[in-house]
Formats: structure tokens, C-alpha cells, sequence
């Protein structure tokens, strides 16, 4: 018998080993991963009623405009992400940049985003569901039933229970299904345009509208405030493009492949957007009665309302599209909140048990299970109060990306200040198209947050004569802010930089 | 000659490591401890990116592992690695070929309806494809003491005759009491004159693996035959020591549907108390 000294030998191995499978994705793939974390059908059929109410036909325009911003910030989440690759994302880069207590404003501000995405993908999976029961059984007393309070929170419960479910037991999309799952949207919203010029060519359209370019104006937007919510609405739209960027190591080409994918992406998403926002509006129009786009009943799912109206027989493509888009990005989306309070738990910046990791299944397995819980909370609390949940959520996502988003693009320029002015490119990427989209996203936010303290903003729901959009906003920020003094108290070690430190 | 051992930081893992130590004890054999970590799929489209969460699962396996390598008694050589893959059981596979490894020990507690990560899957991977012997833990399993008795399953199955001759030479080299229990009566057969050919055979088989050696057996094998409706019933009322353990043929085990092998496999646990080997056809012996 052997009485040989135990020797650990994985060390070595497992670091060198990466989690991400290397040089699996080549181009196309890579296009795929960006379409399907945009997830197309989803983001329109949230976010084009809203958009449509704040900026009427300048729709088009603000898509465009919209983009800029995304870009810029992108450009400097990708130098962090090759500076300082972390679970913590914005998190750990704010508290280098920045110092503790803005990184954990940061942090939670990307947890409070996906939480809130996570509630909206879910609620309208839901919606669709029903929609589509109801077109598959020609019965539409079964797509009225997500209009049932209690069981629309039941069924949309139970949605987020069995997104948590998959994602806590580690399972995932693989290549095969998500090749389909985006082929799938880009048919279904490429055949809905189509249909809804062959309307208007016909004369059957709801309003046939003309196109016209001063659609394509964003200076014709009649105020600042429409802009700035119109901008902050199409952030959210664009939200998941920059995974392309960040792309390394499992693509085939690490050189030449995420730059081109991201160009690609956006192409074909900028191409879908626009096709499908003139098709919308040629076919419904802006105006605020039945059909029209500018209808506030339409406003929190316009597919919903336009499919059936447009694409005839063939809009259960549309509502199945929607219904496996979303489900598939709920199911993908848990793993980000997750993983950045595992991180948050690891650092000390929340209780530890947040970043426990299940042994069974490897997944982070508190912070999974807190993810889930909080989407569920939030989505009750919302819609027991607002009387169109949708559409508030989506401008309060708007709202909490331009500041996530912000405190990450002003880091990134903090971060590396030294090297700012080193070169030409650390001079763009680093310091230039960073300090140029944070600003402009927190000027966003900001102008946002004011506006939304009417109570006639967005939905017009409003809590004690202040506007929903706000409550739901700003309140969340705040929550954050008293959570984290709390966890000042108790763990005050993480607040005096002991655990991860300023560069 | 080394056994790899799939640990997972669980009772299921403990179970591996406690009946790996206790198949060490009567051998030379160095352990591996192999802890499976899942390889992120970029199709899963995980938004935002972020590529860090890799070192802290990393740092936790490095945890778990050293946990893992704490139960092992200082009188046994133990290794831990981390291993990358998407499917657990064909992790393990791979690094027991790579590691030339002479079995590959689990626990097999099964759980849950969509199994990637469960020994249900896991435990039936294993038995459809493994290249090695397949050891596994019964649920709780706790003793670490040498093994005190092999039992090994025969009928007319392809692949017995090899089966037989592994068992014999694996008990003559640990120096254990074999058993032979006779499945021939579900095999279909439960007349006295099968049941006296399928012992003169297996006497001709023991005694052409003896005479084949210089060493002997310490006892002469004793031949016991099950009864039972099932292979789970017939198991169940047989005696069985504490320390003993049953090495089977994985053709006993596909006798129903191949789908069906790794829930055959634990209605067979469930039966037995005792941990069970199971070989793979055509299996050829390491020496060591």
C-alpha cells in the first residue's frame, strides 16, 4: 500500500482552463448570439408602442439616434472587460474606478435592470401565451385571460418558477436551438412587415400613413423631454448588441470576428427595426384610436394588437415567436443578476450566502433563487398598481440602463485616465466615446427621472399624485441606496475598500 | 493502477469517495478525484457579458476539491483535478481513458426529472458507454474499510465468461472469498438440469483461470442461486456481508430498454446494500 503524500495537482489545470468553450464561434454564430441577447420580437413588441407615445412618427429617428449612445458606452465596457475581466461587471470596474460606494450603486443598478427585465420578459411570455392559446383553439375568451389579475400573476409566477429552475440546474441553450429561435423572429417580424405593406399597397391598411423623411428627423421631435425618453426607451432596444464586442476566446477568429459580428448585428437589427417601426406605422398610423399606434391600449404590446389585424391566420407565428424569444432570453437573462450578486456575496459587498454556489449543478444557487423572487415581487407590486404594468416597467428599464450603463461609461473613462492620452485609439475607446455616451445616458436618466414625476407619464399611472414611472425608477435607486447603508453597518469592510480596492 | 472518482461536494460525492477508499485499501491503487465543472455555452447568450464568473467557480471547486481530498485517508495516495465539460458522465469518461484509469467510482443517489447534472443520467451515460468498469455508491454510504467479500452475478448472458474470469482473478488478487450467484433462473431457465450446467460451467471457468496462475484462491468460490420475479427481488433475498460488493455485467442491466439501463441499475441499488461493479462487455483486465 501506497503511503505517498496527497498532492493537489488542479491547480494548475483548472486555470488554464476557461470556462467558455475556445474557438467555437465563427462569424454567423456569433451574429446569432447578438440577435438572440437583442431578441428582436421581444424588444419591439415592448418598446415600439411606448417610443411611438413619447416621439409620434420621429420613431424612425429616434431608432437611429438611439444607437449612438450604445455604441459609445459599449466601446469602453469592451476595454474593461479586457482590462479587468470579472463576474461583478459593472460593479467591480465602478468600485475600482470609483470606490465602493458608487460601484455598489453600480452593481445594483445592473441587478435592479435585469430583475425588472426579467419580470417584463415574463409578463409578456405570459401575454402571448394566452394570445396564442386562444389563436390555436380560435377562441379568444383565451387570450382575454391574461387580462384576469390573479391569474396573470399566477401564470406569470409560474413562468419565472421554471426559468429559475433551468437556469439554477444549469442548463442551456444550446447552438441548434438558438440558430432557429432567431431565424425564427427575423422570418416571423420580416413577414409582418411585408404583410403590413401589402395593406397599405391594397387599401386595407387601419390609416395608411405616407412615409415621409422627416420621420428619419430626430431635431423634428417636438421637445427635449420626448427625446430624452424617446433615447432612453431605444437603449433598451439596442440592450445586448455589445455582447458581440465582448466575444474572445470562443471565437474563431478573436482578431477579426467580434468586431465584424457586432457590425453585422447591428445591420441586421437597424434593417429589422426600421422595416418593421415603417410597416407599423404606415399600416396603424399614430393616432390614438383602435388600431393606431399612438392608442394607449395598444401601447404595452403592440404585436399583440397589430398580428392578428395584419398577418391575419398567420399571427400565432407572431405570437409563438414572441412567446419562445422571451422565454428563451428569461431563462438566459437569470444567469446575469445571478451571477453579479454571486459576485457582490463574494466580495463582501452583500451577505455571503449570496455567493454560494449549488455543488450539485454548479450555478449560483442563493442568488439564483433571489433573482427569481425579487422579478416576482416586482412584477405583483407593479401590476396591483399600474393598470398598463408593461409599459411602465419598460420606460423604468429605459431609466435604469441609462444609469447602470452611465456609472460604467464614466468608470471606464476614470479607470483609465492615465492612459487616456497614450495613443490615438486608448484616446477614442478609452476616454472619448466612454465619457461622450456616459454623459449622455445619465443626462437621459436624469431628464427621465424629472419628467416621470408627472403623474400623466407614460402609462399615467400614478402613487400619491407622483407618476409610477418614477416610483418604480427612482424608488428602486432608492432601495438601493438603503440597502446599502444597511450593509454598511454590517459588513463595513467592503465600504472601506478593504476588499476590493481603487486603481 | 488508479480509480478516478466522480466527486461532487455532496452526499453523492462522499459516497464515491467512502467506497473508493474502502476498494483501495485491498490494492495498490491511487485515487483521482475528478470534480466535473460545466462549460458555459455561448448559445446560451448570457446578457450582459461578463467573463469572470469562471475564476470564482473555479476557486470553489478548488475548495471543494481540497474538502473532497480531506476524506481520504493519509494511507492512500488521492489527486484532485477540475475538469471542463458538458455532460458530467462524459467528463469522467474521458479523463478515466486519459488517466488510464482501471475503474471509475460514483455515487449513484438519483435525483430529479431533467438530468443533466444528476447520476440518473450521469450513472446511465456511464453504464451505456463507459470503456471501464463502473463503481457505484449506494446512497450513504459510509463504511471505508477493506472489502471483506466479491460477489459476482453469472448466467448465459453474452459476455459472462469474461465476467467470470475477471471476478476470479480480481478476488484471487485482493485475496478475497468470491461468490457466484447464479442468475440463470431469470435468465428463463430454473430446471435442476440447468442449474447443474451452469455450475459445472462455472467450475470449468474457475478452474481454467486457476490453473492459468500459481497463486490460488483462499476458498474455494461458493455458488449460490437466485430466485426472484426480478433481478431487484432476487437480489433482495440474497444474504449480503457489510463489506462485500457485486460485480455485474452491464448487458444484465440493458436487458430492457437501453433508455432504461441507469434506472434498472438503481432499482438494483435500491435493492442492494452493498455497492455494485458494473463491467462493461468485452472488457479486458489491466494488470496491475
Amino acid at each position: 500500500m501506497s503511503t505517498a503524500p496527497k498532492t493537489v495537482q488542479s491547480k494548475e489545470s483548472s486555470l488554464s482552463e476557461k470556462g467558455l468553450k475556445a474557438g467555437s464561434v465563427g462569424l454567423i454564430g456569433a451574429v446569432v448570439i447578438g440577435v438572440s441577447c437583442i431578441a428582436p420580437a421581444y424588444t419591439l413588441t415592448a418598446a415600439l408602442g411606448p417610443t411611438v407615445s413619447e416621439v409620434g412618427v420621429h420613431l424612425p429617428a429616434i431608432f437611429l439616434v438611439g444607437f449612438i449612445p450604445m455604441l459609445l458606452v459599449a466601446l469602453g465596457y469592451r476595454e474593461l472587460n479586457n482590462a479587468m475581466p470579472d463576474a461583478g461587471t459593472s460593479f467591480t470596474w465602478a468600485t475600482r474606478a470609483f470606490g465602493p460606494w458608487i460601484g455598489w450603486m453600480g452593481g445594483w443598478g445592473l441587478i435592479a435592470a435585469t430583475i425588472i427585465v426579467l419580470s417584463n420578459l415574463a409578463a409578456v411570455a405570459v401575454d402571448f401565451f394566452y394570445l396564442m392559446l386562444g389563436q390555436l383553439f380560435s377562441n379568444p375568451d383565451l387570450a382575454g385571460l391574461s387580462k384576469i389579475l390573479p391569474l396573470n400573476i399566477a401564470t406569470t409566477l409560474v413562468f419565472i418558477a421554471i426559468a429559475c429552475w433551468i437556469s439554477y440546474r444549469g442548463m442551456e441553450t444550446t447552438k441548434g436551438v438558438q440558430y432557429v429561435l432567431v431565424a425564427f423572429q427575423l422570418l416571423v417580424l420580416g413577414w409582418f412587415a411585408v404583410s403590413a405593406f401589402a395593406h397599405v399597397a391594397n387599401g386595407t391598411a387601419f390609416d395608411a400613413t405616407a412615409i415621409s423623411p422627416d420621420w428619419f428627423n430626430p431635431f423634428a421631435v417636438d421637445s427635449f423631454s420626448q427625446f430624452a425618453a424617446g433615447v432612453s426607451l431605444s437603449i433598451f432596444i439596442y440592450w445586448g448588441w455589445d455582447v458581440t464586442l465582448t466575444m474572445n476566446e470562443e471565437t474563431k477568429n478573436p482578431e477579426k470576428t467580434p468586431g465584424r459580428a457586432a457590425t453585422i448585428t447591428v445591420l441586421v437589427i437597424v434593417i429589422i427595426y426600421m422595416t418593421v417601426a415603417l410597416a407599423t406605422l404606415s399600416f396603424a398610423g399614430v393616432g390614438d384610436t383602435g388600431l393606431g399606434a399612438g392608442n394607449p391600449e395598444n401601447q404595452s404590446s403592440i404585436f399583440a394588437v397589430l398580428a392578428g389585424p395584419v398577418m391575419g391566420p398567420f399571427a400565432i407565428l407572431m405570437s409563438l415567436a414572441i412567446l419562445s424569444s422571451s422565454a428563451a432570453s428569461l431563462q438566459s437573462t437569470f444567469v446575469s443578476p445571478a451571477r453579479t450578486m454571486l459576485a457582490m456575496g463574494h466580495y463582501r459587498a452583500i451577505s455571503p450566502r449570496f455567493g454560494r454556489i449549488s455543488p450539485t449543478y454548479k450555478s449560483p444557487s442563493f442568488a439564483t433563487i433571489a433573482a427569481a423572487i425579487a422579478a416576482a415581487a416586482f412584477y405583483v407590486i407593479t401590476r396591483t398598481v399600474s393598470e398598463n404594468a408593461l409599459w411602465d416597467t419598460i420606460t423604468a428599464l429605459g431609466m435604469m440602463i441609462c444609469f447602470y450603463y452611465g456609472i460604467t461609461a464614466l468608470a471606464c473613462v476614470w479607470f483609465f485616465r492615465a492612459v487616456a492620452f497614450s495613443s490615438v485609439r486608448a484616446f477614442f475607446f478609452k476616454f472619448l466615446a466612454p465619457l461622450v455616451g456616459g454623459v449622455i445616458l445619465l443626462v437621459m436618466f436624469v431628464k427621465t427621472a424629472m419628467d416621470s414625476m408627472d403623474p400623466e407619464y407614460g402609462s399615467g399611472s400614478s402613487v400619491g399624485g407622483v407618476g409610477l414611472v418614477f416610483i418604480l425608477g427612482m424608488g428602486v435607486i432608492l432601495l438601493g441606496v438603503a440597502i446599502m447603508l444597511v450593509m454598511y453597518r454590517l459588513r463595513p469592510e467592503f465600504f472601506k475598500g478593504k476588499v476590493l480596492t481603487r486603481a | 493502477m488508479r480509480y478516478v472518482v466522480g466527486y461532487t461536494a455532496n452526499a453523492r460525492g462522499h459516497d464515491a469517495v467512502h467506497l473508493a477508499v474502502a476498494l483501495a485499501r485491498n490494492h495498490d491503487v491511487s485515487l483521482d478525484l475528478v470534480l466535473v465543472i460545466p462549460e458555459d455555452s455561448p448559445f446560451n447568450a448570457v446578457y450582459p457579458p461578463e467573463t469572470g464568473y469562471d475564476d470564482i467557480l473555479n476557486e470553489q471547486a478548488q475548495r471543494w476539491l481540497d474538502e473532497g481530498l480531506a476524506l481520504v485517508p493519509a494511507d492512500i495516495t488521492a489527486r484532485g483535478h477540475i475538469r471542463r465539460g458538458d455532460s458530467e458522465a462524459r467528463t469522467l469518461i474521458d479523463a478515466s481513458v486519459e488517466m488510464d484509469a482501471a475503474a471509475l467510482v460514483i455515487g449513484a443517489t438519483n435525483s430529479g426529472l431533467l438530468k443533466r447534472f444528476t447520476i440518473g443520467s450521469v450513472a446511465g451515460a456511464l453504464l451505456h458507454s463507459a470503456p471501464l468498469p463502473v463503481a457505484l455508491a449506494p446512497h450513504g454510504y459510509r463504511r471505508t474499510e477493506p472489502i471483506t467479500r466479491m460477489s459476482c452475478g453469472f448466467g448465459t448472458r453474452p459476455g459472462a465468461d469474461e465476467l467470470l474470469d475477471l471476478a476470479v482473478e480480481s478476488a484471487r488478487d485482493r485475496g478475497l472469498p468470491l461468490r457466484l450467484v447464479s442468475l440463470l433462473a431469470l435468465d428463463g431457465g430454473d430446471s435442476p438440469e440447468l442449474l447443474d450446467a451452469a455450475w459445472m460451467h462455472a467450475a470449468q471457468r474457475i478452474a481454467a483461470v486457476e490453473s492459468s496462475s500459481a497463486d490460488e484462491l483462499l476458498t474455494e468460490p461458493e455458488i449460490v442461486v437466485a430466485k426472484g420475479r426480478t433481478i431487484e427481488e432476487a437480489v433482495d433475498r440474497l444474504d449480503w456481508e457489510d463489506g462485500e460488493i457485486l460485480l455485474i455485467g452491464s448487458s444484465r442491466l440493458a436487458q430492457h430498454r437501453a433508455t432504461f439501463l441507469g434506472t434498472t441499475a438503481n432499482r438494483i441499488l435500491r435493492a442492494l446494500p452493498v455497492p455494485m461493479i458494473v463491467v462493461p462487455r468485452d472488457y479486458t483486465r489491466q494488470s496491475s
